[in-house]
This record gives structure tokens, sequence and C-alpha cells, in this order.
């Protein structure tokens, strides 16, 4: 992959291609985006943001139970 | 995406409200949309003095602080159960709500299960019928339990905790799949007190689970992210995620799912409760706390299987 941005969701680390949006990023990883919330360099970001080539997105659970 | 109240940029965008909200203004959003559900439902006043069971998890942290901003005599209640299961669960959870509470001279109230009664939560599951394959269901006997004993002995009015929409929603779904009556006539965001209870509120029951992840991340706030390890893989969080491939597909409705429920129920379309639905409560001889059934509690009982 040429362009190309990293997706962190707890352990896992995936990569996807940069240029599309996050929304489609996170439907390819089969990721329900209203499971997480996005992080761009500690911003919170909405789906319909542009991945950057070499950026990395953090992606945080946001389901807790207990 | 831009920011319906300002055009700035948002940073979430809750598709079941048709709107996106920059960081300011969805931090002043949830405070103001908590006020609006705490007065429509009547949940307490400024007079009154509220017990917030924390634990260390976004929603009950948030919870605390927007009750903070808003005004209200809240003070905190965490239960030390003794979960460590490798990650050092509950001492972790322990030190994100101390820290929490010392960095806003907040008053934290601490129970530690292991001190106060000589076992800690697996152990005392272990030993019991209810929580031999896993402690979810003593872990919310001995929290019910002492939250109530906490309010009562300290005079509190009102017991809160952060239960959010997808939450309440989850167990509406639980208790719709094996129309559990019961527990559908009692699900409510208020449930006043009775014989010995405390009242119980839920403020966030109109914010999705995600939202409350938002505000906790945006106001700083330091949350515990690992999942309590007995919930993992549960079946509330299975509900959960259920209930979120279905509002990804319709936006809304787990919303339109709980909140048309409670419509339902103001409706008269559940049974009102009854006698013999909502059975008169006893007095447990050992604690003193109200029990369904004469004898004691089975919170004591439990202590006392586990003693054994």
């Amino acid at each position: 992959m040429k362009y190309k941005t990293t997706i962190v969701l707890r352990d896992k680390k995936y990569e996807v291609k940069a240029g599309s949006t996050l929304l489609s990023a996170l439907k390819k990883l089969e990721i329900l985006p209203e499971s997480v919330i996005c992080v761009r360099g500690g911003e919170l970001i909405t789906e319909d943001s542009i991945l950057k080539d070499g950026e990395t997105i953090k992606l945080v659970s946001v389901i807790s139970g207990g | 995406m831009k920011c319906k109240k300002c055009r700035g940029k948002a940073v979430i965008n809750m598709r079941h409200h048709n709107m996106g909200l920059c960081k300011d203004d969805f931090l002043q959003w949830i405070p103001e949309q908590t006020q609006k559900h705490i007065e429509k439902q009547k949940m307490f006043t400024t007079d009154e003095k509220i017990l917030v069971a924390v634990s260390g998890g976004k929603d009950s942290l948030a919870l605390w602080d927007i009750l903070q901003i808003l005004g209200y005599q809240a003070d905190g209640l965490y239960i030390a159960l003794g979960i460590d299961e490798g990650i050092s669960y509950s001492a972790e959870s322990q030190r994100l709500t101390s820290a929490f509470a010392n960095a806003r001279d907040l008053k934290l109230h601490v129970v530690n299960i292991a001190s106060d009664y000589g076992t800690d939560l697996p152990t005392l599951a272990k030993g019991t019928k209810r929580g031999r394959d896993k402690p979810c269901s003593s872990c919310g006997l001995v929290k019910r339990h002492e939250m109530n004993r906490i309010a009562r002995d300290y005079g509190y009015d009102v017991l809160a905790t952060g239960h959010n929409l997808d939450d309440e929603a989850a167990t509406l779904f639980s208790n719709t799949l094996q129309w559990n009556g019961d527990y559908l006539i009692r699900q409510h965001p208020v449930l006043p007190s009775r014989d010995g209870l405390a009242r119980k509120v839920k403020p966030l029951f109109r914010f999705y689970e995600k939202e409350m992840a938002a505000y906790a991340l945006l106001r700083g706030i330091e949350y515990i992210y690992d999942e309590c390890p007995f919930a993992e893989g549960s079946t509330s969080t299975q509900y959960k995620e259920l209930l979120n491939e279905l509002e990804n597909k319709h936006p809304g409705a787990k919303q339109h799912f709980f909140v048309k429920f409670l419509s339902a129920k103001k409706k008269g379309l559940f049974a009102e409760p009854t006698e013999k639905i909502v059975p008169a409560l006893h007095i447990c001889p050992v604690c003193g706390q109200p029990t369904s059934m004469e004898g004691e509690c089975t919170f004591c009982r439990m202590m006392g299987v586990s003693k054994s």
C-alpha cells in the first residue's frame, strides 16, 4: 500500500489506505462507528475525516461492562 | 463536519440527534441536557445530598464531574471488591477514583469488602451457588447492599449511578427477550425510596455510551479503559453490540427503544405496580436493611456462606 494510515484499537494495529474517510476504513475493518471514539493526535475526530498518509488514528472502545 | 451551533469543527457526530458539535459546545450541551432530565424526571434538587456510586469507569466519573459543574452536593462512594485477575482491576480503578476526588477536593467514601467482611468478591462468589460460574450477580448484590447501607448510614437523600442509555437499552432488551415482567415494571431512571431503600436515579440515562466516553476524554478525566475482566463476553456486552449494529443501520434505534418504552409505561401499557408484583419488604435481623424475604437478607446469608 503506497499511502497508508495506521489504525490502533487496543493492542491491534491495522493498516488502511490513506485518502479515504475514516468511516470507510472502519467499515472495511468491520468496526462499528457506534462502538468507538476516534482520536487523532489527542483530538477527537468525526468519521467523515479524511485519513492522511503516515498518520496514526487511535480508536477507544466505548463499551464497558461491570 | 461542522458544529451545529457555532459552525466550527465538530468533534462528535450524534446521528440520532442529527447533530455534530465542537468540543466547547459538546461540553456545554452534556451538562445542560443532564440538568434538563434531572428536572424533567424530578430526580433531586440542589438542597438534597447525593451519593454517587463511582467505579473508576467513564460513566460514573463523568456523572460526578457533571453534578459538580451543575452545583449539586454530590459525594462519591467507591466499593473495593478485590478483583485482580492479573490486571489489578480493583486497585487501578480505586486509584483513578481517588485521584479524581483528590484533584477536585471531593468527599469519597471507600468500602473495602475484604477488610470489612474478611473476603474479596471472587472468593465470596465461588462459595455461593449464585456466583459459582461468574461473580457478576454476587457483585451486583454486594454493590446494591453496600450502596444502600452507606446512603442510609450517612443520611444521603438519593443514590445516583452512571448508567447510560446503552446500559438501559441492553437491560430492556434482555428483560424483553425473557418477558421478565417484574423487571420491566421496575426499570426506570428514578426509583423512589421506600421501606428503607434509598431513592435511586440515573441522570445519564439519555446519553449514548459513546457520548459519555467522548465527554470523559474531552474533559481530561482519567478512567479505567479495561472493562471488568468478569464482564468480558457477558450477555449484556453482546446485547450492546447487537443494538449498536441496529443503531448503525437505523440511527436513533437505541434511543427510540428505551425512550418509547418509558412513554409506553407512562401511558399504562404495562401493569401498574401492585402489592402482588411489588411485595412488602422485611427488615434483615442481622444488618437491618430491607429484604424481600423474612429472615436474613441474601447479602448476610452469602457472607455467612463464605465465612463457613
